[in-house]
């Protein structure tokens, strides 16, 4: 049996990807790992609920987070995402030279424990501190904030505290994030 | 000659007028009131009668899904609290637990009676008809003494009514018109050409279920209209199917298949949602199995007839209409992006997960309204009983726009539905808006 594959093209991490034949019902998580060797990703629970799996959207609404253990490859066809591997500064021979503001600090905070979920993390504090940088936050919202924007990210080392706290001293120490 | 015409003619439409007054006046009274509460029930209940008929009085209770109003998500157990939003302002569900200054402690039986079987309150006082008095009307002295029984047993909860944000204090005497227009005269009476069981479950249908209420269409009066009694209706922006015997069929409900349905709230049907998962969750998973096939034999008959699609249940779910091989329909590659991981590939589903499509009643409903405001907005994590569980379904009204949802939802109907592929872009925009 064959299967029947179709060309898929699209941005990855700022780089063009493809055409690449890809099976019409492959999902995105298993492209990213198995096509692109981008395995820091994670596949968690496969029905969408635990978030590690979700990479940044790019695309004419805005960055969103979305699930790529059920969003199949050819969903992203001509569209951009950034996944873990593009957060952090690397030099030209592709060596990460710093981590972001937000990978930083959860080395920092000690947030994770086994890292399983990590990129998942990274991606929705990622998305909250961009959102933040055009939508400045209350300080008496702050707290809630962080808590709705991580919510969804399952942790099963229970590392939500250290997170959390993680996330809430990038945004205390990024200048403009917080308003007055 | 002119004026006294006049004069004659004011004179007449004031005669006129005097008397319509007169006859509101008369109606706003209850002079045209018609109780079907009789008399035996001024007698009070004896604390050993209501210690005897409360147990009772709890299935009832059940299976007239009391709480789905009276005891609001988060609130004390029969203290009310649930708001209805009504095109005049807002209602809110009353405290009928026993505490005798906010809920119905000092109410006697036969104040009791009044209010579940006639619509008035305490003091003549009338009800607003989203407490389905027209329907309770029906049931009979003894269960409604064993539903007072309940009610009077439980711990008194002293939560205060919430007034209706109403902006006119004539509206609540004025459903004395309504009753006199809608409130049927006659209380349940056995058919003696049907079987008992279908009779206790036309009882369970109409009396204690109040099924219609939400599944049979309303006029501009909000009245039901009886020549359409259960055909489906569009409330809180979501179809209640047509669960006549043919529109049951026509979902692909057996009569057995519709009693394990209604209990465990999932099947090869698909999953029970929007108001009706909170009916499974609060009534119809604690009805006996007897009950549950007397209302699946009314509701559906023991003989079921030909589906309105032209073909038998049976056979359309047997075999579920497959695109033809090598055609790939608008839809079809959207479905393989965002819904194939946890709907399947093939429609087969995930157990405990995401429903089957193959076979899914929403898919085979006239319009694909509920398929639409679910896969636009998503749906709730759902725990069903017996550790049964569906996850919950994240909406995609920000991944799809108006066209590629529309051919989305003609695929999923046209290939598990029997339905033709005709969902337009302009009904997505409208659900999309909240119509």
């Amino acid at each position: 049996m064959t299967i029947a594959t179709v060309p898929l093209s699209l941005t990855v991490n700022g780089r063009p990807v493809g055409p690449i034949d890809v099976p019409a019902d492959l999902m995105m998580l298993d492209f990213l790992s198995e096509y692109l060797d981008l395995t820091g990703t994670r596949m968690g629970c496969g029905q969408g609920i635990c978030h590690a799996c979700t990479v940044i959207l790019d695309d004419a609404d805005g960055a969103r987070e979305i699930r790529t253990c059920i969003t199949g490859a050819h969903f992203f066809a001509g569209k951009a995402i950034r996944t873990v591997e593009g957060h952090a500064e690397r030099d030209a021979d592709g060596n990460v030279v710093r981590l972001s503001a937000v990978q930083q600090a959860f080395v920092e905070h000690f947030a994770f424990q086994c890292g399983y979920c990590t990129p998942g993390f990274v991606t929705g504090a990622t998305l909250l501190v961009e959102r933040l940088r055009r939508a400045p936050v209350t300080r008496a919202d702050l707290e809630r904030v962080i808590g709705e924007a991580l919510a969804p990210h399952i942790c099963r080392c229970t590392g939500y505290v250290r997170y959390y706290e993680a996330v809430r001293h990038v945004i205390l120490t990024t200048p403009g994030l917080v308003e007055g | 000659m002119a004026r006294s015409r006049a004069i004659r003619i004011l004179s007449r439409l004031a005669l006129a007028g005097v008397v319509l007054a007169g006859g509101a006046v008369a109606v706003v009274l209850g002079a045209f009131e018609h109780s079907v509460v009789g008399a035996a029930v001024d007698a009070p209940l004896t604390p050993e009668e209501i210690a005897a008929l409360a147990p009772r009085g709890r299935y009832l209770a059940a299976a007239a899904d009391c709480a789905a109003c009276h005891t609001a998500p988060g609130g004390a157990p029969w203290a009310g609290g649930l708001a209805f939003q009504m095109p005049f302002g807002t209602l809110y569900a009353t405290n009928i637990s026993p505490d005798p200054e906010t809920g119905i402690g000092g109410w006697t039986r036969a104040e009791f009676h009044r209010a579940v079987r006639d619509g008035v309150g305490k003091g003549g006082r009338h009800l607003y008809p989203a407490m389905p008095y027209v329907s309770y009307r029906q049931l009979t002295e003894a269960d409604v003494d064993a539903l007072y029984a309940f009610l009077m047993t439980r711990p008194p909860m002293p939560v205060a009514n919430r007034t209706d944000s109403f902006p006119f204090p004539y509206v609540r005497p004025a459903m004395a018109f309504w009753n006199l227009l809608n409130l049927p005269s006659k209380t349940f009476a056995d058919d003696p050409a049907a079987s008992p069981q279908v009779n206790r479950g036309r009882y369970l249908v109409d009396a204690l279920g109040h099924c219609g209420e939400c599944h049979t269409p309303r006029d501009l009066t909000m009245a039901t209209i009886p020549g359409r009694y259960l055909e489906g209706n569009v409330i809180e922006g979501v179809e209640a199917p047509d669960i006549t015997a043919a529109g049951l069929a026509a979902l692909g409900f057996t009569t057995d298949g519709l009693a394990r349905f209604m209990r465990a709230g999932l099947g090869p049907q698909g999953v029970m949602s929007f108001a009706m998962y909170e009916v499974v969750h609060h009534s119809t998973q604690h009805l006996t199995d007897t009950d549950a096939d007397a209302m699946a034999a009314y509701l559906a008959g023991t003989a079921p007839p030909a589906a309105g699609n032209g073909t038998t249940v049976a056979a359309a779910a047997a075999a579920p209409s497959q695109p033809a091989a090598g055609t790939a329909m608008p839809g079809r590659q959207t479905y393989v992006e965002l819904c194939a991981a946890c709907h399947g590939v093939d429609g087969e589903g995930i157990p405990h997960v995401a429903p089957a499509m193959r076979g899914n009643a929403a898919l085979r409903l006239p319009t694909a309204r509920n398929l639409l405001v679910a896969t636009l907005r998503g749906l709730p994590d759902h725990p069903f009983p017996h550790g049964e569980h569906m996850q919950a379904m994240p909406g995609f009204a920000d991944l799809l726009g108006d066209a590629e949802m529309a051919e989305l939802a003609s695929y999923l109907r046209q290939t598990w539905g029997g339905r033709n592929a005709d969902v337009g872009a302009d009904l997505v925009a409208e659900i999309r808006r909240g119509e």
